[in-house]
């Protein structure tokens, strides 16, 4: 009996734990379906907040500028470490130089993003979106470049010495022998920037000036003004799409071996 | 016809001279252009903002904004108790934040991989979810949880556990609740991936060979695993020193935090070179202690692996 018992402990744990992780969720999504606005207790069913959610157009703007920052600053991002890696096909023993880009994520955010701030209002650029996706393409290559190099490196590099002696220009063996094998990393480590992006708060706080309002910032700004259902059938939604976004980055995962 | 062809190879041959050696260079040179523009992204975006930054936290402007001299004036307007005080509080933030998320995640981790079973896969997926989930939208769903009216009390109220609300929010307990729930999957996501990479035979072996539980794990899990916990360590260290929102949200507003006082100075125009001197001192502060930890984390794992010489790289 006591052995019993103890094997169940694991299992227990994980219950717990888990239930720890999915309480807040779940009763967020609950409260998006009351009809009455929190404090009060549970009235009825109902979708009304859903309704008024598509009809408010602060939420939208906020996460249409999110999803502009995030895919841009992704882009950009995968971009430079695609061309990095063009450099290191031809000459791999410039791969130490990668060691450079380690410090962003070493330096806290908070730290980042005040030396942008500083440096932005220095050269007199105008603080907006195009500063918070630069922010975020700086933060994003610390993931990038690290994991993406490891993987590379991985690679028997005979490989692509076999496929240059049989007469591959070195930009075909890039696209058509080195790329193909890193594909799944890169489309995974792709899709944790443009998560990161989307939710980061603290770089966005320094570097969006006035003007430009992320969906992290309008959040903030809600949380403070109080709680409103609305914003429970907004989580609700973007919940759902997580949950697609991360279905589809586990269709990467085993080939990816990010984790 | 063999002339033809030779004719045309002797053209190609000559086209090929007259494209100069321009079209070569650029060719040669190609990749290093194409290969550098990270570096000059890194460049001016991370290294020449750094380093204005710790510039501009000795330098003294005049009224118009120019250059006037060298001080160390901002240094010593924050070298005070009160902001030894907020680091201080960063740093114990990050410490005891970082302790609690080893002490869950190091379980959980082993758990998903030697008790999760078929459900594996699941239970990582349900893990990655709040872990890709906007954190402030984690605060705001507490909110529900902890409130006066919230989930928890309006449960132990209805089964008559309490008679009166207890008072959640607002303390040590919420912000280091919120914390450990923001980053347990930075600490759990590198030892999942290393205990699930081992090979399991191993631990069979140590068993077999008489070695009980205990010493498995000491022996053998813990030290497969040292480069992952030690990875978790700083993923979870660096981001809890600097953070600043989740005690503001949390905890009321009621302790000072690095981050807090940094935006206070830095998004006020006047007290900026203020700001950026704290930060610069913070800067420093996060490496002692970075240096700090991982001695004591060497003079650990020296203690725990003991003997154990085979799993050290």
């Amino acid at each position: 009996m006591g052995k019993k018992l103890k094997g169940l402990i694991p299992h227990a744990f994980l219950f717990v734990t888990f239930g720890f992780l999915y309480l807040p969720l779940l009763v967020l999504v609950a409260f998006s379906f009351n009809s009455r606005s929190f404090p009060s207790p549970w009235g009825n069913f109902t979708l009304k907040w859903y309704k008024e959610l598509f009809s408010s157009s602060g939420v939208w703007e906020s996460f249409f500028n999110s999803f502009i920052v995030a895919s841009t600053s992704t882009l950009l991002c995968t971009m430079l470490t695609m061309f990095l890696l063009y450099l290191l096909l031809r000459y791999r023993t410039l791969g130490n130089w990668s060691t450079l880009f380690y410090g962003n994520l070493i330096i806290p955010e908070t730290v980042l993003g005040v030396g942008l701030l500083s440096y932005f209002s220095l050269l007199n650029i105008p603080l907006g979106i195009p500063t918070i996706i630069i922010a975020h393409t700086v933060l994003g290559l610390g993931f990038s470049i690290p994991i993406l190099f490891t993987r590379f490196f991985e690679i028997d590099h005979r490989i692509f010495e076999a496929s240059r002696v049989l007469g591959a220009s070195s930009t075909q063996t890039f696209f058509k022998v080195a790329l193909p094998l890193i594909r799944p990393t890169f489309f995974a480590t792709g899709l944790m920037i443009f998560i990161i992006s989307f939710d980061d708060f603290v770089l966005t706080y320094f570097c969006s000036g006035t003007s430009a309002q992320t969906l992290s910032l309008f959040l903030v700004a809600s949380i403070r003004f109080g709680v409103s259902p609305v914003i429970n059938a907004f989580a609700s939604i973007l919940l759902i799409l997580i949950i697609l976004l991360a279905s589809l980055f586990f269709s990467f995962k085993k080939e990816a071996r990010l984790f | 016809m063999s002339e033809a062809l030779s004719s045309q190879l002797s053209l190609h041959v000559k086209k090929e001279k007259n494209q100069s050696s321009f079209w070569k260079r650029v060719k040669k040179e190609f990749p290093f252009a194409i290969g550098s523009t990270p570096f000059i992204w890194q460049l001016f975006f991370f290294y020449l903002p750094l380093f204005f930054l710790i510039t501009s936290s000795v330098i003294k402007l005049s009224q118009a904004g120019h250059f006037e001299t060298f001080t160390l004036e901002h240094f010593r307007t924050i070298f005070t108790p009160t902001y030894f005080h907020v680091i201080k509080n960063s740093l114990s933030l990050a410490f005891f934040t970082t302790s609690i998320c080893l002490i869950i995640g190091f379980p959980l981790a082993y758990s998903i991989v030697f008790h999760g079973g078929r459900l594996k896969s699941l239970l990582l997926f349900l893990l990655i979810i709040p872990f890709w989930t906007n954190f402030i939208l984690h605060i705001y769903a507490w909110f529900f949880v902890l409130e006066k009216h919230g989930f928890i009390n309006s449960l132990l109220l209805s089964t008559g556990l309490i008679s009166d609300p207890i008072q959640f929010l607002n303390s040590y307990f919420s912000i280091y609740l919120m914390m450990v729930y923001f980053y347990l999957p930075f600490m759990v996501l590198p030892i999942f991936s290393s205990l699930e990479r081992f090979d399991h035979s191993l631990l069979e072996a140590s068993l077999d060979l008489g070695a009980n539980k205990r010493q498995t794990l000491r022996r053998i899990l813990i030290p497969v695993s040292m480069n992952a916990i030690k990875s978790g360590i700083y993923l979870v260290f660096i981001p809890s020193f600097g953070e600043f929102v989740i005690p503001e949200l949390m905890g009321g507003a009621k302790d000072l935090f690095i981050g807090n006082v940094i935006s206070l100075f830095v998004m006020d125009y006047h007290t900026a070179p203020i700001g950026i001197a704290f930060t610069v001192i913070s800067v420093v502060a996060l490496l002692l202690s970075l240096i700090v930890l991982q001695f004591g984390l060497k003079q650990v794992t020296k203690l725990l692996i003991g003997g154990t010489s085979w799993a050290k790289s």
